[in-house]
């Protein structure tokens, strides 16, 4: 396998060398630049996969489309699709490390703006044409097409993307409209086939609304019935089965979604086997509603599993615009009032961690050293006293006509047991909280506006922190932007932008850490819960490699996606035992497993 | 002097037949006595002392201001937990006492313990007579305070309702004609729009109080008994006494007040407990939509919620359940008798 490996790599060289020169002068590659590749970091994968089977999986509503762009295409079925679509190159789920995907060797220019890439030769689309640098330059004429109604990848591919320089079918070059920080998370863009597409017109949304697009990923769509279910089936000659980041992976034959509408529905589906995992993450499941026969048979196992990666930054946002909210000590009050511990205490089954900050899991750019304000009715009484305020009959804090009662904007049912227990907590603190739960998009627009005087609830994580849209002062005091708390710091807004504008690791890194220290001064933010880990139960034939997961998994179980996706296998002597034990009713191990291998340092 | 002089002889005999209905009679008692009980609630289910003894001191702690821990010599400033001071009071035996309600919870509070999650089940150790919600809050508070919410409610519904839609039905019953045909086709139009869908969306946008959702719902509620009163109207404008009155002089808000609509009454309470228990029903699924009154506000539809997503918790869905059943059998009996003490049939003879 490693032979083939390297005959394709060398392959790979000698294309280059010789047609290079070619394609003259227009498109000189430098010289200076220095190849790269990796094969040193360890697998992730189990060794004694087997392939074979099929996984079931259920998904709670069919897709509208099987495009990936354009309107309707923003389902979460959109990940199965976009995960059997590989880039350039991908990032090693443990160390970090770009490692090869469609790319074999990868450069970066001196301009900081442009990287460079050689194709692996192999590389084939599910039709069996070979890819090639053409297919990327065509990703970014299909993304700018005005055809494909998507603004958005209009935007993107037109103000963050340059161009894509081709030297020969397999040599190509991708560069960024500026320089930024960390070019390899921006750059690997995908590969889109232009003999598929061809010219694109009006027609596009209308004609690959149901359209199986070719493409490079393991799987791709055997069968479908709209509103039932979609087939997925692996590609036996897959051109990447043997490279090493994707040796041992992907190892079921088929896998089915079947559309189940509702989550119990889906619990009482996989109770009779017919969808094979479901996800434990919740409290409630994981402590009684899998105290099920199966379980305690040891027919089902069950999985905990703690990743480290970036958390969600959930919370209370707290408006600087609102008068209540302009002085600081108000603010140091108000998460002194918070009783966080006391909800995952005695709510939460102490399943949950507290989020000591905003940016927890972002590995050297987090600074651990913060620890949340913690409840304390003597702080909050010494902060609210200092700032001037007086306990009215009521028990809560007045000033000058102005009570200390403010208004929590949510969306989510399911966090209302969390915000009662907050609310009566605070009471006592002498707060007044006043629930207003809200339809997701109602909330939001109450949010942007900045019509809030608090808002509870979370933003997605990306690679790296991101303080320019949530802090900078260019951002507060309008709408639509990601400042909702209106926080404008004078010395907060030029660290900022050194860190937007620098690309050095070290000193961003730097920065970083001063930034959420200062953030924490600021206190505009309570950081609320965060879960560090993923919970599954499956049936006993399903297998996990060891440790069962990467240390950025999200999930135990993903069928696709090439970061980290496709690690389970399916055993079939296993399913032959189990099957033969649950006909006889013979019991067998109960298996809980709890594994910590990537648990983050701060928790153990 | 009798104390029923004034009333119309008609009318006490409808009300004897009322009495006479036993079934609907003693529902009536019991729907009443329930009113009675939530109203004074405040004694019967709060966290609250009924009387605290102190030093020599008496408090009342049950209406007015809170009163802060330090009153009782405890070391916090927010409000005291009678509970807590019980015990206290019993391990120090210094005749310092405290005499909590029956049910020493209210509606809001989160009883929790340590290393066990709620919902907990039913004690009688704890005084949790019917055990406690997914975040520890004492069932029988959040049934008696949601009843007396949900009873309220739709006594106010009904109240709105029936004020919008009596005057307009009558207005077209009896001016008739042009604005009769208008107000049928404003209605016909009206009463297509999918209310509930309406309320869903207004209620997503602004959280409802109390206040907000009578207007919303009355907004579309009305309808339904306009189109009775029009009918009533212009049958009794058309009959002798309404004409005599008219000859006489009378003016037509004389000849609508004092002759038609008290001859129409009759109709118009026989629908009454029907829409009170259809006010109970609509708030119930609102809430337990999550579209109704705003948490925490005490509730069996979120009651109901719970239930249905903790099935294995029986004593969250089985409480709220049973309340519903006794509350709503309790409003059909009662109008079932009012339907039958005032069924016309029984009081005029036709000639």
């Amino acid at each position: 396998m490693h032979k083939r490996y390297f005959s394709s790599l060398t392959a790979a060289l000698f294309l280059f060398v010789t047609a290079a020169p070619a394609l003259g002068a227009s498109s000189e590659l430098p010289e200076d630049i220095e190849w790269l590749t990796n094969r040193e970091d360890p697998v992730f994968a189990s060794p004694e996969a087997q392939k074979g089977g099929m996984y079931n999986t259920a998904i709670a509503s069919f897709p509208l489309t099987f495009r990936t762009v354009g309107p309707d295409s923003n389902s979460s079925f959109r990940s199965a699709i976009l995960g059997n679509q590989l880039s350039l190159i991908g990032i090693h789920p443990n160390t970090e490390n770009i490692i090869p995907e469609l790319a074999t060797h990868w450069a970066f220019g001196k301009d900081k703006k442009t990287m460079y890439f050689k194709l692996n030769p192999d590389a084939r689309w599910s039709d069996g044409h070979p890819v090639t640098a053409d297919d990327f330059a065509y990703t970014l004429e299909f993304m700018r097409s005005e055809h494909i109604i998507a603004p958005w990848y209009n935007d993107y591919y037109t103000k963050e993307i340059d161009k894509v320089i081709i030297y020969d079918d397999h040599t190509l070059a991708v560069v960024s409209t500026k320089a930024v920080p960390d070019l390899h998370l921006k750059i690997p863009i995908g590969p889109t086939p232009r003999h598929f597409y061809g010219e694109l017109d009006e027609s596009f949304v209308q004609k690959y609304n149901w359209k199986i697009v070719p493409n490079t990923g393991a799987y791709q769509i055997a069968d479908f019935k709209k509103g039932r279910h979609v087939m997925f089936k692996r590609k036996t000659d897959w051109w990447a089965r043997d490279l090493k980041y994707f040796q041992n992976r992907f190892n079921v034959d088929y896998v089915k979604y079947t559309v189940v509408r509702d989550f119990n529905l889906m619990w009482e589906h996989f109770k009779r086997g017919k969808i094979d995992t479901f996800p434990m993450t919740i409290p409630q499941y994981w402590h009684v509603k899998s105290n099920i026969r199966e379980v305690g048979k040891g027919y089902i196992h069950r999985i905990w599993f703690f990743n480290n990666t970036q958390q969600s930054a959930q919370g209370l946002w707290l408006n600087q615009a609102k008068e209540i909210f302009k002085g600081p000590k108000v603010r140091y009050a108000f998460a002194h009032a918070m009783n966080i511990e006391k909800v995952i205490d005695q709510v939460l089954r102490g399943d949950y961690y507290r989020l000591e900050n905003g940016y927890v899991g972002y590995g050297r750019y987090s600074n651990t050293d913060i620890r949340a304000r913690r409840f304390d009715l003597a702080k909050v009484t010494e902060y609210m006293t200092e700032a001037g305020w007086t306990r009215g009959a009521d028990g809560i804090w007045e000033k000058n006509g102005l009570r200390f009662s403010v208004e929590v904007t949510y969306s989510n049912e399911e966090h209302t047991p969390r915000l009662v227990v907050l609310k009566e907590e605070a009471k006592k603190a002498g707060l007044e909280l006043r629930l207003q739960k809200l339809d997701p998009s109602a909330a939001y627009k109450k949010v942007m506006e900045k019509n809030h005087d608090v808002a509870w609830m979370g933003w997605s994580t990306s690679l790296r922190p991101r303080f320019w849209e949530h802090y900078h002062s260019v951002n507060a005091f309008k709408p639509q932007t990601n400042n909702i708390t209106n926080t404008a710091d004078p010395e907060l807004d030029p660290m900022i932008i050194a860190y937007r504008n620098s690309l050095e690791e070290e000193e961003r890194i730097r920065l970083s850490i001063e930034m959420q220290e200062k953030i924490h001064q600021i206190a505009p933010f309570v950081p609320t819960f965060m879960v560090p880990y993923v919970r599954h139960a499956y049936w006993r034939w399903w297998r996990l490699p060891g440790p069962p997961g990467t240390k950025h998994s999200s999930d135990l179980f993903p069928p696709f996606d090439s970061r980290t996706g496709g690690l389970f296998w399916y055993d079939e002597a296993l399913h032959e035992e189990t099957k033969e034990a649950m006909k006889r009713g013979r019991p067998l191990e109960p298996v809980t497993n709890v594994d910590k291998t990537y648990m983050m340092p701060f928790l153990k | 002097m009798k104390p029923f002089q004034n009333i119309n002889p008609l009318t006490l005999r409808k009300m004897r037949r009322f009495k006479s209905i036993r079934r609907g009679y003693y529902s009536f008692l019991i729907f009443i006595l329930l009113i009675l009980i939530s109203l004074f609630a405040e004694l019967l289910v709060n966290s609250r002392a009924l009387v605290v003894r102190y030093e020599g001191e008496l408090f009342f702690p049950t209406y007015g201001d809170m009163i802060p821990g330090t009153v009782f010599g405890l070391d916090y400033v927010y409000e005291t937990n009678y509970r807590q001071l019980k015990e206290k009071f019993q391990a120090e035996n210094s005749g310092n006492w405290v005499l909590l309600p029956p049910v020493p919870y209210n509606a809001y509070e989160n009883d929790l313990q340590e290393n066990a999650w709620p919902p907990f089940p039913p004690s009688f150790k704890d005084r949790h007579y019917l055990g406690t919600d997914v975040v520890g809050r004492d069932i029988v508070a959040r049934l008696v305070y949601g009843f007396r919410i949900a009873i309220f409610f739709s006594l106010g519904l009904l109240l709105a309702n029936y004020t919008i839609g009596v005057s307009i039905g009558c207005a077209m019953g009896y001016v008739g004609g042009k604005f009769d045909l208008f107000f049928q086709r404003i209605i016909e139009i009206w009463s297509n729009v999918p209310f509930l869908y309406v309320i869903i969306i207004i209620s997503s946008i602004v959280v409802p109080n109390f206040w907000i959702l009578i207007l919303i719902m009355a907004f579309f509620g009305w309808i339904n008994i306009t189109w009775t009163m029009r009918t009533i109207t212009y049958k009794e404008k058309a009959r002798e006494y309404a004409l005599a009155a008219k000859a006489l002089g009378a003016s037509n808000m004389r000849v609508i007040f004092n002759h038609i609509i008290p001859n129409t009454v009759a109709i118009i309470v026989t629908f009454a407990p029907f829409s009170v228990s259809n006010g109970i029903v609509a708030l119930t699924s609102l809430d337990y939509l999550g579209f109704g009154l705003p948490p925490p506000t005490p509730s069996w539809g979120e009651l109901l919620q719970q239930g249905w997503a903790n099935m294995w918790a029986w004593w969250i869905a089985g409480s709220v359940i049973a309340a519903m059943i006794v509350t709503l059998l309790t409003v059909t009996f009662i109008g079932e008798a009012v339907r039958e003490a005032f069924d016309p049939k029984l009081h005029t003879v036709y000639e």
